[in-house]
């Protein structure tokens, strides 16, 4: 890792690298901010109350020429004869005069339930809805409808009653959160007809009050946004993976083999390549419904590597005596990093995994896999937590040993001086990259949590969300370019040495050793043994 | 209009002096019909409203629309039945809220003008009635629109991307301002004279809408990484017209008394409303305001509408509006016992289906002088 880009840099050339980087930075913003609409919409559904007496399999539409039979309310006198088993919640997507398109990505559909509070009919603790769901597409108005998925779910419904249980509050809704009934990879077809039952027996949709409606709201990433999302991506594929394999060029010409936080940086460059390799435009033509699993899987890859990457780092730049450059001297960090991850993994698979025979499923169905989930999302958030207090203690010690030898600088001969300022500065370099992009992200992430959809700005209506997207993605492209960029092995000597007309390779041997045997001042590490024998070759 | 009048003759057919009198009121009923509150909202009520889901409406058939009201309705016909339930739902609500009170909302059935000459004057019933309506009218649309039963709704073409590719691009617009525009455009088209009573209506009715806007709620729904909140949707829901109702009565509580003001411009006099009173808070475009005292709705009186409290249920253990002193103005009260026979020990399945066992009660029911 010695005689990096960024130690051989000149200031004026560093200056212009990172005006270069904070310009793109800008550019992924505004591109987010001006071009892209905001990423998702959610268009609210009524549900139409349809009558299927003789309950057949039947598609009953909501609307247009071939409209289902309905009642307008369960008030009305033509309700009080049905049986609830009769009862059809019928709703297209998407509205009249519009259709779905492959841009969309994905279709989430989210159950909102009227209920009004009565004395005698109220809801009780801890009740189970159960929804026979069926779901069917078409690609023209004319033709018949084809079915797709069918299922019986049972969802927890979670209502609270501001107001006093009295009979001057009857008529008046409960506060129910929404239940999540659908997720679908894919949006491949033009209309989709959902037609929802609500089945009763003695012990089934039993004490849930009384349901007024059902609204359905259809949540679909916005197709501007995936064109602008896509050709991010596009844009970002050739250039990272062009910089990864210069770095690996690099890399091989030099006579030694790779050290560990090398190799890092290259699976660090190599996950943000997968990362960023646009599949979804194969995902246009394809019906691929597990596209939001191969996302979820890039995202965690690209994250694991990133949390490899700082402890490596961190380890590597800790200047004190003990043994490194083995993954396996990380193995209690990397070990959480992979154990959480993996965690995560399942944890997806078991919910997006089972949507893509399913889309109805749900883990939060059940009791059991509520606790499940829960189990798996607290084991991860503590190995998270684990991994960044065992973090934030190795930065720690980085910093005392840098004050420790910030004290010992002036005393030391001038080679070993210098390596020592390289090692330091490269250190508070990357520290400070870091925190940046750590502290651009969450401070993003609270204003995307807090702000509304977009801010007015003079005639342009700015989409928070969509930067919020767009510029974090950009930010770490950019933070992981700059670091392969800028920790490269230079070609350039260094400026301590005076070697005249030698091969850039050749000056790349002597710099290594010094470093590591700078590292190890009481005695040559595992490190400096390697190095030192590639040498001597 | 004729029915404004039959239903004049038939309080006071005993005496020609009386017929006299229903003569004049049909003269004055010809200006005062247009000045006052909308025929239109005779749609909401009686057996023009049940037929409304079953037969096309006929735009000219709706009494009491003026020319710019008309042509909506030919142009939007089929939310025509959304914007009669809307009023459908602002009366019940209002018949809700104002239960216990000496003026109950009624309606009459046999007279278009729905609610008798009551709202004719600018008074807070009148500022009411009018903002729940609206406020009902942008509801119902609203609903409509999400039903997928009108097809010209939302979705407007404000969002940026290539033209026709709005909803490709960038979805749709929120619905709830379609129904406020309908109700706009629909509800106020008549208000636009320049007298008091214009403007009065028209601040009430934007009350009434900016009230159903100000209730909506956000729910969101979070669906990033492992379903984290990185990626986080929220939409917009209309409230249970319950909330707009107990909104609005606050409101009329609250609301402002306003004197007119007359002021000559280049289109001739213009009426304004002001603050009465210089030392209260001038009200804000979500108030209510009125100019014209209420009567005290106590005896029935042809002339203001009022039909009385008397034979109303009023509730003996209260001390308020709804109490029988207040409610019967003094005259006491009559009590007699009722047995009812009532559902009890039900079991419900969630929509029509409901075994019970009857039960019999015994109440005192307590009714007005």
């Amino acid at each position: 890792m010695a005689g990096a880009i960024i130690e051989n840099m000149s200031t004026k050339k560093l200056l212009l690298f990172g005006f270069f980087i904070l310009v793109f930075q800008v550019f992924s913003i505004l591109v987010g901010a001006l071009i892209a609409p905001s990423p998702t919409s959610a268009i609210r559904y009524l549900a139409t109350k349809c009558i299927n007496r003789h309950r057949t399999r039947v598609w009953l539409m909501p609307w247009g020429s071939n409209r289902c039979q309905q009642v307008h309310s369960f008030d009305e006198p033509l309700a009080k004869i049905l049986d609830a088993n009769d009862i059809v919640f019928a709703v297209h997507v998407p509205l009249p005069n519009k259709e779905m398109s492959p841009w969309f990505h994905y279709m989430l559909a989210v159950l909102q339930f009227d209920i009004a509070f009565k004395m005698i009919n109220q809801i009780e603790d801890d009740v189970i809805v159960t929804v026979d769901a069926r779901l069917a597409y078409r690609d023209d108005l004319k033709s018949e409808w084809t079915t797709k998925f069918h299922s019986v779910e049972q969802r927890p419904l979670k209502c609270t009653f501001a107001v006093p249980k009295t009979y001057e509050n009857e008529g008046r809704f409960y506060h129910c959160d929404p239940v999540p009934l659908m997720e679908m990879g894919s949006v491949a077809h033009k209309y989709f007809l959902l037609n929802l039952r609500l089945p009763v027996n003695d012990t089934m949709n039993v004490g849930i009050g009384e349901i007024k409606d059902i609204h359905i709201v259809g949540i679909h990433q916005n197709g501007g946004f995936t064109k602008v999302w896509m050709s991010m991506r596009t844009v970002f594929t050739p250039w990272i993976s062009a910089a990864t394999a210069w770095y690996w060029r690099r890399i091989s010409i030099m006579a030694r083999p790779p050290v560990l936080l090398e190799k890092v940086i290259f699976a660090l460059g190599v996950s943000m390549t997968f990362l960023n390799v646009p599949v979804e435009w194969l995902s246009l033509g394809f019906e691929w419904t597990w596209m939001l699993l191969l996302e979820d899987a890039q995202q965690g890859a690209f994250y694991s590597a990133l949390f490899c990457f700082w402890i490596v780092f961190c380890g590597e730049h800790l200047m004190d005596q003990s043994q490194r450059n083995r993954l396996s001297a990380y193995w209690w960090q990397v070990g959480l990093v992979v154990f959480g991850s993996s965690i995560l993994l399942i944890f997806d698979l078991s919910e997006r995994g089972v949507h893509l025979s399913n889309p109805f499923y749900s883990m939060w169905g059940s009791d059991f896999g509520t606790n499940v989930a829960f189990t798996f999302i607290i084991v991860a958030a503590i190995s998270v937590c684990l991994y960044f207090f065992s973090l934030c203690r190795m930065v720690c010690c980085v910093f005392r040993n840098i004050g420790g030898k910030m004290q010992q600088l002036p005393a030391m001969p001038e080679a070993r001086r210098l390596r020592y300022k390289g090692i330091i500065f490269r250190f508070k370099f990357l520290m400070l990259l870091t925190l940046v992009c750590a502290a651009m992200t969450v401070i993003f992430f609270i204003l995307n949590q807090v702000s509304e959809g977009h801010w007015h700005w003079g005639d342009y209506t700015l989409q928070v969300h969509s930067a919020f997207l767009t510029g974090i993605y950009g930010m770490w492209n950019l933070y992981v370019f700059t670091i392969i960029f800028l920790y490269a092995p230079s070609h350039k000597r260094g400026r301590s040495k005076s070697a005249d007309g030698q091969h850039a390779d050749m000056t790349e041997k002597p710099e290594s050793q010094e470093t590591q045997l700078t590292c190890g001042e009481q005695g040559p590490t595992e490190a400096y043994r390697i190095t030192g024998k590639v040498a001597e070759e | 209009m004729c029915a404004h009048v039959s239903f004049v003759l038939e309080m006071f057919c005993e005496t020609l002096r009386m017929i006299y009198l229903g003569c004049f009121l049909l003269l004055c009923g010809l200006t005062h019909v247009m000045a006052s509150y909308p025929i239109w909202w005779s749609l909401a009520v009686g057996h023009q409203y049940s037929s409304l889901g079953t037969q096309p409406i006929l735009c000219g058939s709706i009494p009491g629309l003026v020319p710019k009201q008309l042509r909506f309705c030919r142009n939007y016909v089929e939310i025509m039945p959304s914007v009669a339930e809307g009023v459908k739902i602002g009366i019940q609500e209002c018949q809700h809220q104002f239960r216990g009170r000496r003026w109950n909302c009624t309606t009459v059935n046999d007279n278009l003008a729905i609610f008798g000459p009551v709202l004719d004057k600018a008074t807070r019933e009148s500022a009411f009635v009018h903002a729940i309506a609206s406020a009902g009218v942008a509801f119902a649309v609203t609903r409509a629109c999400a039903e997928g039963s009108a097809t010209i709704c939302g979705c407007d073409t404000r969002h940026k991307g290539p033209p026709g590719e709005g909803w490709k691009w960038g979805g749709c617009s929120e619905d709830v301002e379609f129904g406020s525009m309908v109700s706009r455009e629909f509800a106020d088209a008549r208000e636009n004279r320049p007298d008091a009573r214009s403007a009065m209506n028209r601040h009430n009715n934007e009350a009434g809408r900016m009230s159903l806007n100000d209730n909506m709620f956000l729910k969101c729904k979070c669906h990033g990484l492992s379903g984290s909140c990185e990626v986080k949707t929220c939409w917009w829901s209309q409230p249970d017209f319950r909330v707009i109702g107990d909104y609005m009565k606050d409101k009329y509580d609250s609301a402002s008394e306003m004197v007119v003001e007359k002021h000559k411009e280049s289109r001739g006099w213009v009426e304004t409303l002001r603050p009465k009173y210089n030392y209260f808070k001038p009200p804000t475009e979500r108030d209510l305001v009125y100019y014209e005292s209420s009567p005290n709705f106590c005896d029935p009186n042809p002339e203001t509408g009022s039909f009385g409290t008397r034979d109303r249920i009023c509730n003996l253990t209260s001390h308020g509006i709804d109490g029988c002193d207040l409610l019967c103005c003094g005259r006491g009260h009559n009590t007699r016992t009722e047995r009812r026979k009532e559902k009890c020990h039900c079991i419900f399945h969630w929509c029509c289906y409901v075994s019970c066992q009857e039960c019999v009660r015994v109440y005192d029911v307590h009714t007005c002088k």
